[in-house]
């Protein structure tokens, strides 16, 4: 069974040196969270979080080309217009349309993703999240209770303010 | 620059006082506003009680006041996407109390400016022909037309200004959230979808504001470029023209500058937010709307050049009654306004001031909602054949519904700004963050 632990730091750098403490004794960007009010970064390579989001998103843009250029081709050819002889369909008159339509594409992809990548409503209500003060940083561990005292430690050696065990929700 | 200056949890107090109660100034206000925005709404309903014939429109002049404030809205609309999206995308650090009260201009000029095809259609019921749906009578909109670019152009940039307004204020309302009581509580916290301020979410929010910030600025332009093409797919005197696109989105940002310098004025006096909105702020934007004053100028100039030196007859009958006929005292008038007063105003250094900002920006405004008129109006009274040439004066319902539209707009904008903090709170992090 695992334990949630939380460490408040006043700093960057004593967070920064927890996380770099902790990864040193196995624990991984899994198992280590950062809460805080306003965005904390770290150097690359210290708790990194891919994403596909970019590659997402042009997906999401190709796909909605690919959705509204088959729509405006075939009901253009189902609904016919009187053209004169012109083409029924055209691309570049209808351009602008399907340019629009692949922006629409992008921006809901952006939206959507991010809501995926970053966890919003598919949390997982039993892991506890901590109360952040104001200009603090939280750092959560995920770890089995043999743990508990040598990553209190750690964390404490680090510089954190409090470092105690989390609630779990049942 | 004082922002960084200033402790967060001071940061949080200021920013969020001005959420708390409402003065007797500013119910009375809304009060009015909401009653101006009414009367105006009362005005569209007699228009579709009695038809659109109420409306000064009419043969050869068939787009009047509502189309001229169709442009002038979707103009003012580029206030917040693309300025705070250049900002964002170049990290500029002087944007941080800048953008939403940009990005709120964005949506509500778009929602005001996105009404106006539809009164503008008289017939505001069937506006749905508009879309592609399946129906037993073969109609089908004409993706070829570029009033139906209108409607994606508008649809998608309403779309994305609203999410990019959304995505930086969803930090915001979670931390409102755990302070708030009744309604406000519930509204926040739907709106901050369960977010915990974990690293996981931080990292997803900046990947996505770069990424909406590019794809926003694609579509900021494309949109006013759509508008542009409204007018310059007709072959009508001195609409059929291949700058028209870029002429119309520098104008665009142009009066969407002078809108966001006069937002800015009202919520920095309004709200005591001198040490966030300091004059530093407003000498950039000062900056940007004198580049972008020059630039108007410029095109102005070879729009007129161009015809002028082609000295095509039907052509120069709009020239002439633009530069010097009956057109020319508004002409005249958007030249000084536009291009004048900015450059005396902002272009000396030492007259260069918050107070002078806002004065050219009003000015700004007026030009630019006059410039729109030259362009929709003389065209239209003097068509190619001159027995066909009418003239056009606004009816009380299209002047009502004007001046309404601008009421709703100041009037959403004091409901915004007592829902929701005007300036990002989050961003004025006490975290120096690593350079990539």
């Amino acid at each position: 069974m695992s334990l949630y632990l939380a460490g408040t730091f006043g700093t960057k750098e004593a967070a920064l040196q927890a996380i770099k403490e902790l990864k040193a004794s196995g624990y991984g960007p899994q198992d280590l969270t950062v809460f805080s009010d306003e965005p904390v970064e770290f150097p690359r390579g210290v708790l990194d979080r891919p994403s596909h989001m970019s590659l997402a998103v042009v997906s999401g843009a190709a796909v909605f080309f690919l959705l509204v250029v088959s729509f405006v081709y075939f009901t253009q050819y189902d609904y016919k217009l009187v053209t004169g002889g012109m083409p029924i369909f055209s691309f570049w008159p209808t351009a602008v349309v399907f340019f629009e339509m692949t922006m629409l594409g992008a921006i809901l992809t952006t939206f959507g993703w991010f809501i995926w990548e970053s966890g919003l409503l598919r949390r997982d209500k039993s892991v506890p999240v901590p109360a952040v003060e104001p200009e603090a940083i939280c750092l959560r561990i995920r770890c089995v209770p043999e743990q508990l005292e040598t990553i209190a430690a750690a964390l404490e050696n680090a510089g954190a303010r409090n470092v105690g065990k989390l609630a779990q929700a049942l | 620059m004082a922002p960084a200056a200033i402790p967060y949890h001071q940061v949080r107090d200021d920013l969020w006082r001005p959420l708390a109660g409402a003065s007797k100034r500013y119910t009375l206000t809304l009060v009015l506003l909401s009653a101006i925005a009414l009367w105006g709404l009362i005005a569209w309903g007699y228009q579709i009680r009695v038809g659109i014939g109420v409306a000064g429109i009419r043969r050869p002049v068939f787009w009047g006041f509502y189309l001229v404030d169709f442009v002038f809205w979707i103009g003012i609309s580029h206030a917040g996407t693309l300025i705070s999206a250049i900002l964002r995308l170049t990290d500029a650090d002087w944007r941080k109390p800048v953008t939403r009260a940009a990005e709120a201009i964005t949506v509500f000029a778009l929602m005001i400016g996105g009404l106006f095809p539809l009164i503008h259609l008289g017939r505001v019921w069937l506006f749905y022909w508009l879309f592609p749906y399946p129906n037993s009578r073969l109609l089908w909109p004409n993706f070829r037309s570029p009033l139906m670019w209108d409607v994606t152009a508008i649809s998608t940039y309403l779309t994305g200004s609203v999410i990019f307004l959304y995505l930086p204020l969803i930090p915001d309302v979670a931390q409102l959230s755990e302070h708030a009581k009744g309604w406000r509580l519930r509204l926040y916290k739907v709106l901050a979808l369960g977010w915990t301020g974990s690293d996981r979410e931080w990292h997803a929010l900046e990947r996505a504001m770069k990424l909406m910030a590019g794809i926003i600025l694609a579509v900021a332009v494309s949109v006013h470029s759509v508008v542009a093409w409204d007018f310059a797919m007709a072959i009508a005197p001195m609409w059929h023209s291949t700058i028209f696109a870029p002429y119309f989105v520098v104008g665009a940002i142009f009066s969407g500058l002078a809108g966001l310098i006069l937002a800015l004025t009202i919520v920095r006096k309004t709200m005591r937010l001198e040490s966030y909105l300091t004059p530093h702020h407003f000498g950039n934007l000062a900056k940007l709307l004198l580049l972008m004053s020059l630039l108007w100028l410029y095109f102005t100039f070879a729009e007129h050049l161009t015809v002028w030196y082609g000295n095509e007859p039907k052509e120069m009958s709009v020239f002439g009654a633009r530069v010097r006929g009956r057109f020319s005292p508004e002409f005249w008038a958007m030249v000084v306004v536009n291009f004048v007063v900015p450059f005396v105003l902002l272009g000396i250094r030492r007259l260069r001031s918050i107070r002078t900002a806002t004065i050219a920006s009003i000015g700004v405004l007026v030009g630019m909602w006059l410039e729109r008129y030259l362009i929709i109006v003389p065209t239209l009274s003097m068509p190619r054949l001159s027995a066909a040439w009418g003239r056009y004066s606004p009816s009380w319902v299209e002047i009502s519904i004007t001046v309404a539209t601008f009421a709703a707009m100041a009037a959403l904008y004091l409901v915004f700004s007592k829902l929701f903090p005007i300036v990002s709170v989050w961003e004025f992090e006490p975290h120096a963050q690593e350079e990539e």
